[in-house]
């Protein structure tokens, strides 16, 4: 960014030795002050949630004793239990798949449609890429039904859409492909925010860089792996760590379209249903379910911590 | 800028592909009952009945969110403007670590979030209000914002700073005069996206504002649709339809503001 | 670089703190007291209701006839979820101390909500109980005592398409037994139609769905691996192989499978007597059945509908109380029952009165039975029917992606059962 006060910095640079102990004049506490609010408002409405979640998946909790107190303390077991379940490696395993896969497609649709809107002018571009953002706004109990129909084996579009390039009808929303399904739902949602922040992101490359580059002779896909993903890089990062995070966080979507039925469970969505006792388990198991939120937790942590130690290498 | 005319179509097709879902909205909103389930194309069985009934019912939730996005806007705004401009220019300790925390805090799934805040709410007496509701639903945006604008605020030239408090400016109008105008851009984008996921909430509304009464937000609104063992389709997608009316103008008005704003500061890194 | 390990040492220290402060927090003693007793208590100024119809909105009839029914002085705020929201939003106000003052509660949570310490007595809220067909009033009955009355009970039935039933050759009054069901629903299918709709989504309402085939095989909720269980899967399991049910059953509720069966294309729809008379007024002729057990004759339904209970109360007990033996009296006592049962779409829970609708109303006439001859799932069960209802779920949901296949049904019970 080109600063437009370099020449009156100049004209002041007598007084600017005088004035240069006055700069300490914003000390720590200003400095604290500014921030203050967002360190109580971090402090209450995220840290206490978060302690009586932790708290929640040490103690064993039934609607009774949630109701009642008295719930006893016992340590690691909850987690025993939960990691011992049977099913806990097969739920870990469609988390990852769902949330590689939906990040993949997200990124690389956000970043493909970016290119494809920020690559010269053309009529009805901005109306085009605000209509894009569309999806976003619709709650996703309307969003989640559509796709429920549209997926529907019998007499949905996508099976009729299949049907007249002469594929055999999908049964769409059945145990086994039911994975396959809410990750598609999933990515047609996260592609408006890719593209918001990937657009930007590529607003900001200077377009110098490519008139040299093609001056000397770089054709357009040697000038964006060579130019535009470089410098694309911290956007992009950024993009993909809070995608994961997010990702990793979903309910909405899978729990309308099949309640995390079959192959379509996640961590977030068995939490879900066994804190709220809904989906297939009509009963409540607070402390599992807490204990399954807390493990999500950590896995989102780990990628955080990955993502700064990323940060932290790159300053070095 | 090079134009190229042959991406309209191009993209005009691409966005309808993406669009799609949406057309088939309007089209079941458009519907009758009987024949939603049949899986035409266009509405052969139409009927205007269903808006009729959203905009003698809906209206109020339409409002009521609308207020509660605009709370939630200046509130997000209020927090994370300020902080970001502590960490992003001034020398605040543990910096680092604030930002490690703003990560970790967009992590905690809102299930446990809404919970707290039930608790929370039921003891000061916040329950069934919208400012309670306001506060809940900052929270989906407060972080993300914070770390937008200070990437951005990041990126404001030293110089600029400078050369107002050698006029004598203090910190407090350092950041109101200058530095807030200069950040429009990305305030405009956090401020959208804190309007868009207020919009879209569900869950803290169902936690915390059950019983409000018509001072809901129309998620809750759309709730009136799906009963015990009916659920009527039609109508909910028509609220659908007009709710999303309002954010679509105002995203396409935003879009310009927003693609200039983003990472402006960014690159930095 | 220095700064690098001490920070992280501080993330340490910061998370085991966490830790070690939530191992020591003990979880808020909520102690609500379930002491109280409504004839020593007065009405107070507001009251709160909360029932699983949010489809029934402000200023509706059955929304005019609750708040019609606020005794002298006192006005009743009226707030809806759907059920299972409800009974968390229960819970978790019964903890905070700030319950309502009626619950409209789902029968077959009602063990798990007394054990849970969330209602009172029938006696303690002095709600009258009598009158109330025994199986209709087993749900709420726990350890002997009553926990609220059921205003009315909804039953499920054979919903058929008259028409399409004509034009394949097949007599509504021969199906008495699953063999019947079963050729019938083919020779509708060999006429251009299709089947039959049905939900068999995961939870409550599936498992709801498929008692009348489970108890019409035999089986019994104490052992759901039986082989009169898995036949009943089996039936199911079939329907979607051979397409005679929609692929959709898997995720369907109730309502999207009578949304189906109003295309007008399916010959059979079981669903519930809440239909009756939107199935009155639908655009093609509709009949009712009542659903055929395996062997034949009429299979027992789940009971339906809801209790109105009395929540347990941290402050004024006497007063809520009060406030709940009001309001239900009003509801339920003499001709306003039938008032309330008609308004909500259900059949009275008292026989006298069924018979006074039945006569008003002749579209009641074919559920009747069906309602005299449900049986209660919590009845024998209690509080542990939450759990067998999971795995039942589980097995249902087995069974329909089997399509057909017997070993998959079979071992996909056995699973649920094993859980």
């Amino acid at each position: 960014m080109t600063t437009p006060v370099s020449s009156a910095e100049t004209g002041h640079s007598p007084s600017a030795v005088t004035q240069r102990p006055r700069r300490r004049r914003s000390p720590k506490w200003v400095a604290i002050a500014f921030v203050a609010p967002l360190l109580v408002y971090l402090l209450v409405l995220y840290a206490y949630p978060l302690v009586e979640n932790v708290t929640m998946s040490l103690h064993r909790f039934d609607r009774g004793s949630f109701v009642r107190g008295g719930a006893p303390f016992v340590g690691l077991d909850i987690y025993r239990e939960v990691v011992s379940d049977p099913r806990f490696w097969r739920v870990v395993s469609q988390t990852a798949t769902f949330t590689v896969v939906s990040i993949l497609f997200q990124y690389v649709i956000g970043l493909a449609l970016a290119v494809f809107f920020h690559g010269g002018q053309f009529r009805l571009s901005a109306a085009l890429r605000g209509m894009f953002l569309v999806p976003w706004l619709l709650p996703v109990i309307v969003s989640g039904t559509v796709w429920q129909w549209m997926m529907n084996p019998d007499s949905g579009v996508l099976n009729s859409f299949l049907g007249v390039f002469g594929i055999d009808p999908v049964w769409w929303l059945n145990a086994d492909n039911a994975l396959m399904s809410v990750t598609i739902a999933n990515i047609w949602l996260g592609i408006p925010f890719n593209l918001v922040i990937l657009y930007s992101g590529l607003q900001n490359v200077p377009t110098d860089l490519y008139e040299a580059a093609s001056l000397d002779g770089a054709s357009s896909w040697q000038q964006f792996w060579r130019i535009t993903m470089p410098l694309l890089r911290p956007v992009s990062v950024i993009t993909v760590l809070l995608g994961l995070v997010y990702t990793l966080k979903v309910v909405d979507i899978i729990w309308i379209m099949t309640t995390g039925a079959g192959s379509s469970q996640t961590l977030a969505t068995w939490s879900y249903g066994m804190a709220f006792g809904k989906g297939a388990s009509t009963v409540i198991r607070y402390s599992q379910a807490s204990a399954v939120g807390t493990i999500l937790l950590l896995v989102a942590l780990a990628f955080g911590v990955v993502y700064l130690v990323m940060q932290r290498r790159r300053e070095d | 800028m090079r134009r190229a005319p042959w991406k309209t179509p191009v993209a005009v097709v691409l966005t309808a592909v993406m669009l799609f879902p949406i057309y088939w909205m309007v089209n079941v909103s458009l519907t009758n009952r009987a024949s939603i389930r049949r899986g035409d194309l266009i509405p052969i069985d139409f009927t205007l009945d269903h808006y009729g009934v959203v905009l003698s019912q809906q209206l109020p939730y339409l409002a009521t969110s609308v207020i509660i996005g605009i709370g939630t806007v200046l509130l997000t705004l209020a927090i994370a403007a300020p902080a970001a401009f502590g960490l992003a220019k001034l020398p605040f300790p543990g910096g680092r670590t604030l930002s490690f925390i703003l990560i970790v805090a967009q992590m905690v799934p809102a299930v446990v979030m809404s919970l707290g805040f039930y608790s929370i709410y039921n003891r000061i007496g916040l329950l069934n209000t919208v400012p309670g509701l306001i506060l809940a639903d900052s929270t989906i945006a407060v972080p993300f914002a914070v770390m937008l604008l200070t990437a951005f605020m990041a990126g404001i030239p030293r110089e600029l700073i400078e050369a107002a408090e050698i006029d004598g400016a203090s910190t407090w109008r350092v950041f109101s005069a200058i530095v807030v105008p200069i950040s429009r851009n990305s305030m405009i984008t956090a401020s959208l996206f804190a309007f868009l996921w207020s919009w879209s909430d569900f869950l803290f509304a169902s936690t915390l504002n059950r019983e409000g009464g018509l001072l809901r937000p129309i998620t809750m609104g759309i709730y009136n649709y799906i009963g015990a063992q009916n659920q009527e389709w039609g109508p909910m997608m028509a609220t659908a339809v007009v709710a999303s009316i309002p954010a679509a103008v105002l995203l396409v008005v935003a879009q310009k503001y927003v693609s200039a704003g983003v990472t402006a500061g960014a690159v930095k890194d | 670089m220095t700064k690098s390990p001490g920070r992280r040492v501080s993330a340490g220290v910061a998370l085991a703190a966490c830790m070690a402060l939530a191992a020591c927090t003990t979880p808020q003693p909520a102690a609500p007291s379930a002491s109280g007793e409504a004839t020593k208590g007065t009405t107070t100024a507001d009251i709160k209701f909360w029932d699983p119809y949010p489809q029934r909105t402000d200023g509706s009839d059955w929304d005019k006839l609750v708040k019609a029914c606020a005794p002298q002085g006192s006005t009743i705020t009226r707030t809806s979820a759907p059920q299972s929201d409800l009974f968390n939003q229960l819970t978790t106000a019964v903890k905070e101390g700030n319950a309502p003052d009626i619950v409209v509660l789902d029968n077959p949570m009602m063990p798990e909500a007394v054990s849970s310490g969330l209602v009172a007595t029938a006696k303690q809220a002095n709600i009258d109980t009598t009158g109330v067909d025994a199986n209709l009033m087993g749900p709420g009955i726990v350890n002997g005592e009553a926990y609220g009355v059921p205003f009315g009970s909804n039953a499920l039935g054979l919903y058929y398409n008259v028409d399409l039933l004509k034009k394949a050759g097949v007599d509504p009054a021969s199906i008495t037994s699953w063999d019947a069901l079963n050729a019938a629903i083919g020779k509708v299918a060999a006429a251009g139609g299709k089947g039959i709709t049905f939900s068999g989504v995961t939870g409550e309402e599936g498992v709801f769905q498929f008692l009348p085939w489970f108890w019409g095989a035999g089986a019994n909720l104490n052992d759901i691996s039986s082989d009169q269980s898995v036949s009943a899967g089996q039936l199911i399991s079939d329907w979607i192989g051979k397409g005679w049910a929609p692929k959709s059953a898997v995720t369907d509720n109730q309502s999207a499978a009578w949304d189906l069966f109003l295309t007008g294309k399916y010959g059979f729809a079981e669903n519930g007597s809440w239909f009756a008379s939107a199935a009155a007024q639908a655009k093609f002729k509709i009949g009712v059945l009542a659903i055929p057990s395996k062997a034949g004759g009429v299979a027992p339904v789940p009971t339906g509908g809801e209790f109105a209970v009395a929540p347990v109360q941290a402050k004024d007990a006497d007063n809520h109380y009060a406030n709940a033996a009001a309001v239900i009296k009003c509801l339920t006592d003499g001709d306003a029952a039938m008032k309330t049962n008609e308004t909500l779409g259900y059949l009275s829970a008292k026989a006298d009165v069924r018979a006074a609708q039945v006569k008003a109303n002749p579209v009641w006439e074919p559920w009747v039975k069906s309602v005299e001859g449900a049986q209660g799932r919590t009845t024998e069960l209690g509080a542990k029917y939450v759990e067998v209802s999971s795995q039942l779920s589980e097995a249902i949901q087995g069974a329909l992606n089997a399509a057909g296949d017997a070993n998959a049904v079979k071992s996909a019970f056995a699973a649920a059962a094993g859980k």
